[in-house]
């Protein structure tokens, strides 16, 4: 207890010491939380797969684009062609 | 100097793509060289070869019509895909997350792992809006199909061999040369028929005496997912030679036909013919911790570091039941050790941080907290910021936690645990009814998780709606029967009922 109010709290609170019965205390139940989750590692097979998925996912984007800039280089070509309606 | 030797030296070094590049100019010059075109079947095959024996995904036609499952109501503890008996003597529940398939969390996350086993179609059909962990729509597609475009798209100019115009008879007798074929029908085409007619041809041309056609005749019907036939040729090739790998590859055919203690028998067999080879062990391990037993996988683990002290999924699945079982400094020497090893990524640092947090070394929690968001990739970041909303809330700052459980639903919109805690945190600041929202959509995220249930539960007996309260907590009590605020809290409901 606190060193300034404790001498009208402690003249306030009794203490109780049962003689007989069974001694209890009040139990809450709280709100259960979801506990830390630590995180698994990747074993090596996993990160292979991973690696080698991403390696061909790189390679098919860079082959798009390389597509697509012959494209825009194509599309600049056929636009330069068109008449110009504006 | 000799290119094919040239070719050989990088095929050694593993500069695959080096050899593969030498061998095609060389096979331009001479379409006819048998051995610069059997090293090239080779190199192809070395870049997109992976370990079977560590598991593979299983696509969603496989797990939902799956007629392979011998016992539809297994006895408990017998089976790895009916509920785990709660009491098998590691941490509960209360503890130890779970993953969605209701066992508990490892410390290693495999191909086969990933997902967990959906219950039914609803929970299956579900999984896949997360983007993160799309489920196949079967085994023959996905992974397999991707890696499969994956070395056409590196080889450029067309597939190397057209196996519809191969000549497969002829190769099957040719030894020399079969078996670096057949690994490159199997692996790098993925084209299992084709490779299950080479093996069956072959095996045929040496009279049925070569072990090593078995087993790969083996792996090809356990591809196609016979695997009664996978068995008699895994068994068959065992009876010839014993090989480690043909013992895993039985193994997993009996988990596949979820028969845990048949594969837990293969695998003690072959620890007789090969005392201490950690694969077996880790196997071992890994079936007992699917199995729910996770004093038994902690002594496999335990016996497989003896043999190899700087095995990765050991040190890591006995870390994390250390930390579990309420011993974080003892989890921290494990994870540690890790660190030494070399091992340095977003998982580890976030380990790292818990663990010193609830070992009281609070000087290091923040820094390992900060190296795993630097190191975090898209799939990790929101568990990180989940565990730092528990740090928040374990030096009771409760506005940081707040922020932080928020920050891991920006990254991950279906993480149902931070969900709970969010609703667990608004319920203290009295907003029930948001609360109330946030148990619903936890609870329908993650179907696995008692918690939502329960806390849903508690609210309802707070505001009163004791019949929706008496409905819920048994929910969250079949997820966790041992849960004992969920059993009072039934018993008072069920008093309230009876007094009325």
């Amino acid at each position: 207890m606190r060193e300034g109010s404790g001498t009208a709290s402690a003249s306030a609170l009794k203490e109780v010491l049962p003689r007989k019965g069974i001694l209890y205390q009040e139990d809450f139940a709280y709100l259960a939380l979801c506990r830390p989750k630590l995180m698994p590692l990747k074993s090596v097979t996993l990160e292979k797969l991973e690696a080698m998925q991403k390696n061909a996912q790189d390679k098919l984007r860079q082959q798009q684009q390389q597509q697509q800039e012959q494209q825009g280089l194509g599309g600049v070509g056929s636009s330069a062609a068109r008449p110009n309606i504006f | 100097m000799d290119p094919l030797f040239l070719a050989l030296s990088n095929f050694r070094r593993r500069n695959f793509e080096k050899c593969v590049e030498i061998c095609t100019e060389l096979l331009n010059k001479n379409p006819l060289d048998q051995s610069v075109w059997s090293l090239k079947t080779r190199a192809l095959t070395e870049q997109v070869w992976v370990d079977e024996c560590d598991g593979e995904e299983e696509g969603l036609a496989d797990v939902l019509m799956d007629d392979n499952t011998i016992a539809s109501v297994a006895r408990p503890g017998t089976s790895l895909r009916s509920a785990p008996p709660s009491s098998a003597g590691g941490p509960s529940q209360t503890f130890r997350p779970s993953t969605q398939s209701g066992r508990p969390l490892s410390g290693v996350v495999r191909p086969g792992s990933q997902g967990g086993r959906p219950g039914t179609m609803d929970q299956a059909l579900r999984t896949p809006r997360t983007a993160q962990t799309a489920r196949p729509v079967s085994a023959t597609s996905g992974r397999h199909v991707r890696l499969g475009t994956a070395s056409m798209v590196s080889t450029g100019d067309g597939p190397f061999i057209n196996l519809a115009r191969l000549n497969v008879a002829k190769y099957a007798n040719q030894q020399n040369i079969a078996k670096a074929l057949f690994e490159y029908i199997y692996f790098h085409e993925n084209d299992v028929r084709h490779a299950l007619d080479l093996a069956a041809q072959a095996t045929q041309a040496l009279n049925f005496k070569d072990w090593w056609w078995k087993v790969q005749l083996g792996r090809c019907y356990y591809r196609l997912g016979l695997f009664r036939d996978a068995e008699k040729q895994f068994k068959s090739a065992l009876k010839q030679q014993d090989n480690i790998n043909t013992f895993l590859s039985l193994g997993r055919v009996y988990i596949r036909l979820d028969q845990p203690m048949a594969s837990l028998d293969v695998y003690k067999d072959g620890l007789d013919k090969f005392p201490g080879e950690v694969t077996l062990l880790t196997a071992i391990s890994r079936i007992y911790e699917g199995l729910n037993d996770l004093p038994k996988a902690v002594k496999f683990y335990k016996d497989v570091l003896q043999c190899d002290a700087t095995h990765v999924e050991a040190i890591a699945c006995i870390g994390t039941n250390h930390f579990y079982s309420d011993q974080p400094e003892v989890a921290l020497r494990f994870y540690r050790r890790l660190l030494q090893m070399g091992i340095y990524n977003c998982e580890i640092f976030n380990n790292l941080g818990l663990c010193c947090f609830y070992a009281q070394q609070y000087d290091m929690t923040l820094t390992c907290f900060e190296r795993a968001l630097s190191l975090a990739t898209d799939q990790g970041i929101a568990d990180v910021w989940y565990n730092l909303g528990h740090i928040a809330l374990g030096i009771g700052d409760i506005n940081l936690a707040y922020q932080c459980f928020r920050l891991a639903l920006v990254s991950d919109n279906d993480h149902g645990e931070s969900y709970n805690n969010l609703g667990v945190l608004e319920y203290r600041r009295g907003n029930l009814e948001t609360a109330r929202a946030f148990f619903m959509t936890s609870a329908s995220l993650s179907p696995h998780m008692y918690q939502p249930h329960y806390n849903h539960a508690k609210l309802a007996h707070k505001v009163g709606d004791l019949q929706t309260s008496f409905i819920i907590v048994q929910k969250a009590l079949n997820l966790f029967p041992a849960h004992v605020d969920s059993q009072e809290l039934l018993k008072t409901l069920e008093t309230h009922f009876q007094t009325l």
